[in-house]
């Protein structure tokens, strides 16, 4: 409501500062096109300025009508008052958290359900000589199948996630892990996970927080993106 | 008193009365507003909103080259000016010029200085013009048409709009000094992003055996001037201009169509800068393939 009250009071400036267009130029006097601009126009200004802005001056009455027609079919042939789409898309209303169509603006980011009911990242293990982000991007398709068109954007890591420090039945610790993320985008297709995946949903920043653990969203809240 | 309810946030309702006549300005003896009016956007911008949610992230990861601790002070080539310096103080500051200048290290990488776009500019010669200036005319509209800018277009006092291009040294047999030969407009913010728009989607596409935009073999000297300004330019052919909407609609209003050269000016500056340039004009698809 804000946004379309402020760009419509901008373009009202707008139009009230800009410099005159040359009609002479760009138009043969009394053609389609000059009657179609005009009446665009007119609409236009009307609607910036109010309903009693600008008047008509045809000194021909019967041929500016006819002209009028004219340019009217013209723009019905050319298809003038197709609708915009919504910027609400069915899947945000239905809350359809797999549909990559929500939420039309932000960036969204995969998370997978794993075995123990813990929302996190596709991840997998490197193995020995391979590069780390090779193994990303076999580790991204081992899990949510291949029916996707992805990209792994750099060669360098965005982030790492050290899990808390657990002890062994004995009593000493684990050996550290440390998993790092690579960024992707997904080109086309659709995630269909792996087996051992119980589910999945495409989530904004935001989203993401109320899903994670407080350990994890604390590792990874400074490399997803705001927008 | 009942508050009456506005019929639309996005309509216009009735001028307020004018009590008092506004002062006339001198200069152009129209009215002046009592306060300075600056416009803004007037719609949201698609790409400029792709590269905030997207690019400069991307870039910034593409980019990135790491570097352990601060980086050691520059080698002092010469006496440095100190603008302190009573000798110093109103003296010319000449700029480091020989071949150091392609050796300029870029800045450090940070979240901060990603590769961005600063503006954009399409330039048209038109040789015609030397022998008649009237024939610039066609040459100005295009490019008013193209762009939309003219001189402080909507209140804005930044913008030049089109602005002639006059030649700058005599040449024998070809060009005069003073004479206007061409004309040039620099596109920033929104109408920059609008215009990369049209020429990716309409244009690029429809230009015959266009492959894309060709890279300097891997020879090429990666010190000059040029390649570490962070500029990418390219040129399009006469026949590309009328698929630019703008110009299709009454391509007849034109003597000829022109060709024109397109400068992507961006901050990226030092080693490499022209690769972290194109990478960012990439991100806005249009394409790039090496010499075959």
């Amino acid at each position: 409501m804000f946004e379309r009250a402020y760009y419509s009071y901008q373009a009202r400036l707008r139009r009230a500062l800009s410099n005159p267009f040359p009609y002479d130029f760009y138009f043969k006097q009394g053609s389609i096109l000059e009657t179609r601009f005009n009446m665009e126009e007119q609409k236009r200004e009307r609607r910036a300025f109010g309903p009693t802005f600008g008047k008509e001056d045809d000194f021909d009455k019967e041929r500016a009508a006819a002209n009028r027609a004219a340019a009217q079919q013209l723009a019905e042939q050319e298809g003038e008052s197709e609708e915009m789409m919504p910027r609400v898309h069915p899947s945000d209303e239905a809350r359809d958290y797999k549909s990559l169509d929500r939420k039309g603006k932000r960036n969204l980011y995969l998370l997978l359900k794993d075995a123990n009911d813990a929302w996190r990242f596709p991840q997998g293990s490197v193995e020995k000589g391979e590069l780390l982000h090779q193994a990303a991007q076999r580790d991204m398709y081992a899990e949510c199948g291949e029916h996707m068109d992805a990209w792994i954007v750099s060669r360098n890591p965005i982030g790492h996630y050290k899990p808390p420090m657990t002890l062994s039945p004995k009593g000493s610790p684990f050996p550290e892990q440390v998993t790092f993320f690579f960024k992707a985008h997904i080109m086309q297709g659709q995630c269909r996970p792996a087996d051992n995946v119980k589910d999945f949903a495409w989530l904004t920043k935001q989203e993401i927080e109320s899903y994670v653990d407080k350990h994890y969203w604390d590792g990874i809240k400074d490399i997803l993106s705001d927008h | 008193m009942p508050v009456g309810r506005a019929v639309s946030v996005v309509r216009f309702g009735r001028p307020p009365a004018i009590r008092k006549p506004l002062p006339i300005s001198p200069k152009t003896r129209l009215p002046q507003p009592p306060v300075k009016i600056v416009t803004r956007e007037i719609a949201p911008c698609r790409l400029e909103d792709h590269y905030y949610s997207t690019l400069q992230d991307d870039l910034m990861y593409l980019t990135y080259t790491h570097e352990l601790g601060p980086r050691p002070p520059p080698r002092q080539i010469r006496l440095t000016y100190d603008p302190n310096n009573p000798y110093s103080k109103y003296r010319y500051n000449p700029p480091v010029g020989g071949s150091q200048l392609g050796r300029k290290s870029p800045p450090p990488c940070t979240a901060e200085n990603v590769v961005q776009l600063e503006k954009v500019q399409i330039h048209i010669m038109n040789k015609e013009a030397i022998a008649n200036r009237s024939q610039l005319l066609g040459t100005i509209m295009a490019l008013r048409s193209l762009t939309g800018e003219t001189e402080k277009g909507g209140g804005q006092h930044a913008i030049d709009g089109v602005q002639v291009v006059r030649g700058k040294k005599q040449v024998g047999g070809w060009i005069r000094k003073g004479i206007p030969v061409g004309a040039k407009v620099t596109l920033k913010g929104p109408a920059m992003y609008d215009f990369i728009g049209s020429l990716v989607e309409f244009v690029l596409p429809r230009i015959r055996e266009f492959q894309g935009v060709e890279l300097p073999p891997p020879s090429a000297n990666t010190e000059t001037p040029a390649a570490v300004s962070g500029v990418v330019s390219f040129g399009l052919p006469p026949s590309a201009m009328a698929f630019f909407p703008q110009i299709e609609v009454n391509q007849d209003a034109y003597p000829k169509m022109y060709g024109m050269h397109i400068h992507f000016v961006t901050n990226a500056t030092g080693v490499g800068a022209q690769d972290r340039a194109r990478a960012l004009v990439s991100g806005f698809q249009i394409p790039f393939v090496r010499k075959s």
